[in-house]
């Protein structure tokens, strides 16, 4: 337990990528965190399947892989009816860092966005926000996911405007 | 006209917080500093690891040259963006900018255009000679110049068939 006292050790992690050098990355990161229950998946298939299994608290999924991508993964997690947990908090990790790509990212329903290459201040920064900023979720037409309020790369992590009150929000 | 659609918004449980507790949140200095050092101890390792991903490029590029379809196309695009994403962090960042430069030819140009295998060669030979001779200064001379020259003819390719 560090600083912050977090019980990373009680968190169940996804690790979704097709590069097996990234995935050894990241759970490297985690693991030095203090998690101890990662789960890895090498495909978006292979993803669901763990996700069906394991029921993880927190995914961090790769954008770009062969088969079913990021995107579409995390669509089937908000969207589809056997997904166990629409609310699964997701990060997304990229080597796309556009602004259209960012947005892209936020119009699939993920939560936090890392702009490769990772970094291990990013990495704990986004899961500190997963756990310490959740946003409300919206359901509008065509869309269910975290609310998508927050404008641009920076807007879009950070907890500036987190303090505001959902219930004022009569369009996101 | 979208407000007539109706609006849920909802704030579910932070069943997240609940799990991990700690607080008032910030950055746990202790755990960054481990991640620290177990990344240090990955770092021997990166050289190989550049290797095998510039493995999976050539093979993709053998690949495109043989069947030059959409999912061989994708392929190699991945196998580029692979390399961008991560030769920073495994210290080569000369080849993240060769690979961030292939991969932005491939992505400019409209799927019905075919890739120029020679310009695709030239970025895996900058990377391999990036590799080789260890090239991990960004201030390299030599490596700068390479790759000023790969933007030059991806910008032009570029200018040529502007999607």
């Amino acid at each position: 337990m560090g600083m912050s006292g977090y019980r990373f050790d009680r968190l169940k992690v996804l690790v979704v990528d097709d590069n097996a050098h990234m995935r050894k990355l990241v759970t490297t990161i985690l693991q030095a965190f203090g998690v101890i229950h990662i789960f890895e998946a090498d495909s978006g298939d292979r993803a669901w399947a763990i996700l069906r299994d394991a029921n993880p608290d927190v995914v961090v999924l790769d954008w770009v892989m062969e088969g079913l991508s990021g995107l579409e993964l995390i669509q089937m997690i908000r969207t589809n009816s056997t997904a166990p947990n629409p609310f699964v908090p997701v990060i997304m990790l990229s080597g796309h860092t556009s602004m259209d790509h960012v947005r892209q990212a936020r119009d699939a329903g993920v939560n936090e966005f890392i702009a490769k290459p990772v970094s291990i201040k990013t990495m704990m920064s986004r899961l500190v926000a997963v756990i310490e900023h959740p946003r409300p979720f919206v359901r509008i037409q065509g869309y269910f996911g975290p609310c998508r309020r927050r404008r641009g790369a920076e807007e879009y992590r950070g907890p500036e405007r987190r303090s505001e009150n959902p219930k004022q929000q009569t369009a996101e | 006209m979208a407000r007539q659609h109706p609006i849920e918004l909802f704030m579910p449980p932070n069943m997240l917080k609940a799990k991990v507790g700690g607080g008032p949140g910030g950055i746990d200095t202790a755990a960054v500093k481990r991640a620290e050092a177990a990344m240090e101890t990955l770092t021997s390792e990166f050289s190989d690891w550049i290797a095998d991903d510039v493995s999976v490029l050539i093979a993709a590029r053998a690949r495109y040259a043989k069947t030059p379809d959409s999912e061989a196309r994708a392929a190699l695009l991945r196998a580029a963006h692979d390399i961008k994403g991560q030769a920073p962090t495994f210290n080569y960042p000369l080849i993240a900018r060769v690979a961030a430069s292939l991969s932005r030819m491939i992505g400019e140009l409209s799927a019905g255009i075919p890739i120029p295998l020679n310009l695709v060669d030239a970025h895996v030979s900058a990377i391999q000679v990036i590799h080789k001779h260890k090239m991990q200064d960004t201030n390299d001379k030599t490596a700068q110049i390479l790759c000023a020259e790969l933007d030059a003819r991806v910008d032009e390719l570029a200018a040529a068939h502007k999607k």
